[in-house]
């Protein structure tokens, strides 16, 4: 105890050296921890999101696009395929489709239009609100609604593009009607629409101001439109009636489909269908897409650990010499300690206690931030793959 | 308290040798070591003290004899019986006064402390005029104060023989005659003896008896 | 001994609407497609139609309580061919809605287109599609068939009782059939006019002639409306006049007065109070025959 009661009484003193030994120390044995960490809670959460969904159909391309387009929400614009592909799968009776429109955003904020499906799927429901239920209508992600200080009553805006070179494709103002509880993926990071809402964003999908009222349309009496008709931004009790959708629903794009099969059976005969590399179609299983996605980190993370172990012998090498010539300077200190009868290996015990006061008082450090970072881990992860999109 | 027959010593490399028929401090007695430089004070006090050992002779401090000691067992009994007092004061400039005061407490488990050592350290440290300074570090500290410091440390162990090795070589005069007073009433105080090297020549009539070094170093005799 | 007997009460009524609750639901977007599900899931589903009985469900716009109720459902039979168009700006789970007339696509009547441009796009046009498809007895037994193969597919009903009442349905069906092409055999030129363009599978399939007006269901119409009427009659001949809903008296009254006669055909988008689907298509068919077969120089 006395020998732990100098070294740590020196350590105070010397509080600016020693602080930096511990910085030096803490960091050493934190980083490895704190990347050991993020990486397999990244992995884990890549792969889960993966395997969460087993089958994902999309136009032929990068695997790795569709992919983090259509389970992350990343910027990535994979080809979009035809909504007839989700009749496909529909009619063949082996499995569910689900399709994902991720070609806009709002305020930094993926819109995804999907079917109410996809809730079921994930098995999401709204901790506040309620879901999907009108043309317009935006549910969004615990982070969204917690980084936009938004909730339900408030509105979003979609932020002006023309992907797809379509004229007068105005930005269109969704009211929120529902949050979705946090799940730690990229859902957080997402606003949901029905993917008639992004249709309408997209121009596909649009509203007439009394040019054409539904009733006639539905009664087939022609109505000739003048050419200036104003374009809704805003989908409203009074003009939702006007909203219409040109062309057959099966030409409309989605950016990929999960299809969810019915069973392994289903599922293999499904991929068999989409293995001619010549069709416009790709199925794919994203499991195994981010598998090669985390085995290409891991490569990348076993570099990363050479030269974090490199660092780490060398600021422990740096630290010994600093032990070491503090030894050297202490020199007398020693001296007076062995003429004032200091037991024997009182040097050593010194040194020893020094060493592990620095150590032990590093090691909690980097501990706590260990602890800190695995606990926010599955967070800061979800945030971290959605800084992509 | 000290009794040195027929002692002889020479460092390994050779060169210097130091030879001592008989030498003699009684208890509480005062005693000043004078000599040029180089003949052997220091030595001398280092082989009472058990850091050195005679190649050949008897030394004897308060009924052991330290020659016959094994290491550990001269560390311990020097731990426990001599009090230390350097030129250079030797205080840990990491430690506050009062831990410099009862560091030799740290360094060896012959020593216990307790409550009654700190009550110790406060008393010496009051006597010394440092009371109120106690939680400073050395460099906060004049060269007088961190003396007081060193005095206080050599007794706060409760020893029967003081080694003064130019105590007071850093002072100035009115200082070095302040201090050498202040020992000599703690360790008068404590009943302790002290053996004192010193070059400060307009001290020595503060001393009991003086011995004049010059005599015991052979080859500097001769 | 009565707090007794009402806690028994009380722990029944919870019991029922437990199990009333446990039912599945399948959620309709017009009465054909109601009185099929009912027909055909027995009780071993219940059968919501949401849009109230004053409400035409082809503009029905249904509240978010509504759509809930809808979203709930176990099975959403839609119509298809354009009807109710509240489903297009509605969410609805995809793997739950059937569309009972994709089998029949090849049959739509597609209507008059309506042309309009916007923005700095060029006109485009909307194509319209008839949509009252159960006014054919044989389009409405294709129906009934997917309305069936949804039920057996969601395991709703087991599929050998859900095939038994297909059977059942499909021949009162059919039999439907042959007594309105036999109630309306011989009426083939004579020319209708119809408050609303609702008839045109019955047109198609039984071979009449039907003009159609824009009247609103139920109305009385107006002097322009009523002079519209003159019109056509006098264009075409025409000397019988379906209305869509019962007028006022009035309403009658006027289209006497212009020489037509009036029968009442309600399309059945809705029920036509307690008389089932079979029974209504049957009393209105029998009217119109009537009323056609009345007519001078048959």
């Amino acid at each position: 105890m006395n020998a732990l009661f100098l070294a740590f009484a020196y350590l105070r003193y010397h509080w600016a050296r020693s602080s930096v030994l511990v910085a030096v120390a803490a960091l050493i044995l934190f980083v490895p921890a704190a990347t050991q960490i993020l990486l397999s809670t990244s992995e884990r959460a890549l792969v889960a999101r993966g395997d969460a969904t087993p089958l994902l159909l999309g136009s032929r391309g990068s695997q790795l696009d569709l992919t983090m387009s259509a389970l992350y929400f990343s910027d990535e614009r994979p080809d979009p395929v035809p909504m007839a592909e989700v009749e496909t799968v529909w009619d063949s009776n082996l499995g569910v489709p689900i399709p994902v429109h991720t070609a806009f955003s709002s305020s930094g904020f993926r819109i995804v239009g999907t079917t109410l499906d996809y809730f079921d799927f994930r098995g999401l429901s709204p901790v506040d609100g309620r879901g999907l239920s009108i043309l317009g209508d935006a549910v969004i992600g615990s982070e969204v609604a917690e980084s936009l200080g938004k909730g339900v009553g408030d509105t979003l805006v979609s932020a002006p593009e023309n992907l797809f070179d379509l004229d007068g494709v105005y930005p269109l103002e969704m009211p929120i009607v529902g949050v979705l509880p946090q799940t730690n993926t990229p859902d957080d990071s997402a606003i949901f629409v029905d993917i008639k809402t992004a249709w309408v964003i997209q121009g596909i999908g649009h509203g007439h101001e009394d040019v054409v009222t539904a009733a006639e349309v539905a009664s087939g009496t022609a109505a000739i439109a003048n050419a200036a008709v104003v374009q809704y931004q805003r989908i409203t009790p009074d003009n939702i009636d006007s909203f219409h959708f040109h062309g057959s629903q099966d030409g409309f794009p989605a950016t990929a489909v999960i299809v969810v099969p019915n069973d392994t059976r289903s599922a293999t005969i499904l991929k068999g269908r989409y293995l001619d590399s010549e069709g416009p179609t790709q199925l794919i299983e994203p499991a195994g897409v981010i598998q090669g996605l985390v085995d290409r980190i891991f490569r990348i993370k076993s570099l990363l650990d050479a030269v974090t172990a490199i660092i780490a012998i060398a600021a422990f090498a740096a630290i010994g010499l600093a032990v070491f010539l503090s030894y050297r300077l202490r020199a007398r200190e020693v001296a007076t300690a062995v003429k004032l009868g200091a037991r024997k290996g009182m040097v050593l015990r010194l040194l020893a206690a020094e060493t592990v006061t620095l150590l032990s008082i590093s090691a909690g450090i980097a501990a706590l931030g260990a602890i800190i970072v695995s606990q926010n881990a599955e967070a800061w992860v979800g945030w971290l793959l959605s800084l992509g999109s | 308290m000290i009794t040195v027959k027929d002692l002889k010593f020479g460092y390994a490399g050779g060169g210097f040798r130091l030879s001592v028929p008989e030498f003699k401090l009684d208890s509480r007695e005062r005693l000043a070591i004078v000599g040029p430089s180089g003949s052997g004070k220091t030595t001398l006090l280092n082989l009472v003290a058990g850091i050195l050992t005679p190649k050949s002779g008897d030394i004897d401090v308060d009924g052991t004899k330290v020659s016959d000691l094994s290491d550990a067992e001269r560390r311990r009994f020097r731990a426990t019986h001599m009090g230390f007092v350097f030129q250079d004061f030797a205080l840990l400039d990491y430690l506050p006064a009062r831990q410099n005061i009862l560091y030799p407490y740290r360094i060896t488990p012959a020593l216990k402390l307790d409550s009654a050592a700190r009550d110790r350290a406060q008393a010496l440290a009051d006597a010394c005029g440092i009371g109120d300074k106690m939680d400073r570090h050395p460099s906060a500290l004049s060269q007088g104060e961190q003396q007081r410091v060193a005095i206080c440390r050599a007794l706060v162990t409760q020893p029967k023989l003081i080694l003064s090795d130019e105590a007071t070589g850093n002072l100035d005069p009115d200082s070095k005659a302040r201090i050498l007073d202040l020992l000599f009433e703690q360790a008068a105080e404590a009943g302790a003896a002290v053996l004192a090297v010193t070059h400060d020549h307009e001290l020595l009539p503060r001393f009991e008896r003086v011995l004049d070094f010059a005599q015991f170093r052979e080859g500097a005799a001769a | 001994m009565k707090r007794f007997a009402l806690g028994m009460a009380v722990a029944v009524l919870a019991a029922t609407t437990g199990l009333a609750q446990d039912r599945p639901q399948i959620a309709t977007v017009n009465y054909p497609l109601q009185y099929f599900a009912e027909q055909l899931a027995g009780d071993a589903a219940d059968v919501l139609f949401p849009v109230p009985e004053d409400v035409d469900p082809s503009f029905w716009r249904p509240t978010i309580s509504d759509i809930s109720t809808i979203q709930g459902a176990d099975l959403i039979l839609l119509n298809g061919a354009g009807f109710a168009t509240w489903i297009d700006r509605v969410s609805l789970p995809r793997s739950r809605v059937v569309n009972t007339s994709v089998a029949i696509e090849d049959q739509f009547i597609v209507t008059k287109s309506i042309t309009h441009s916007h923005g700095d796009g060029g006109e485009h046009s909307h194509e319209g599609l008839a949509a009252y498809t159960w006014l054919d007895p044989t389009l409405a037994s294709a129906q009934a068939e997917a309305v069936a193969t949804a039920i057996a597919g969601k395991g709703l009903v087991p599929v050998e009782d859900v095939a038994e009442r297909l059977i059942a349905l499909q021949a009162d069906l059919a039999a439907l059939d042959a007594r309105t092409a036999e109630a309306l055999a011989d009426v083939g030129d004579v020319a209708i006019i119809a408050t609303h363009p609702r008839y045109q599978y019955l047109a198609r399939r039984y071979d009449l002639n039907i003009t159609s007006l824009e009247w609103e269901a139920g109305a009385m119409p107006s002097d322009a409306e009523l002079a519209e009427l003159a019109d056509e009659a006098a264009q075409t001949g025409a000397t019988v006049l379906i209305w869509e809903d019962t007028p006022p008296d009035a309403g009658f009254d006027a289209v006497t007065d212009l020489g037509l006669r009036n029968v009442v055909f309600s399309p059945l988008a809705t029920a036509n109070g307690d008389a089932d689907f079979i029974a209504s298509f049957d009393a209105y068919v029998t009217a119109l025959s009537d009323a056609l077969q009345a007519q001078p120089g048959n």
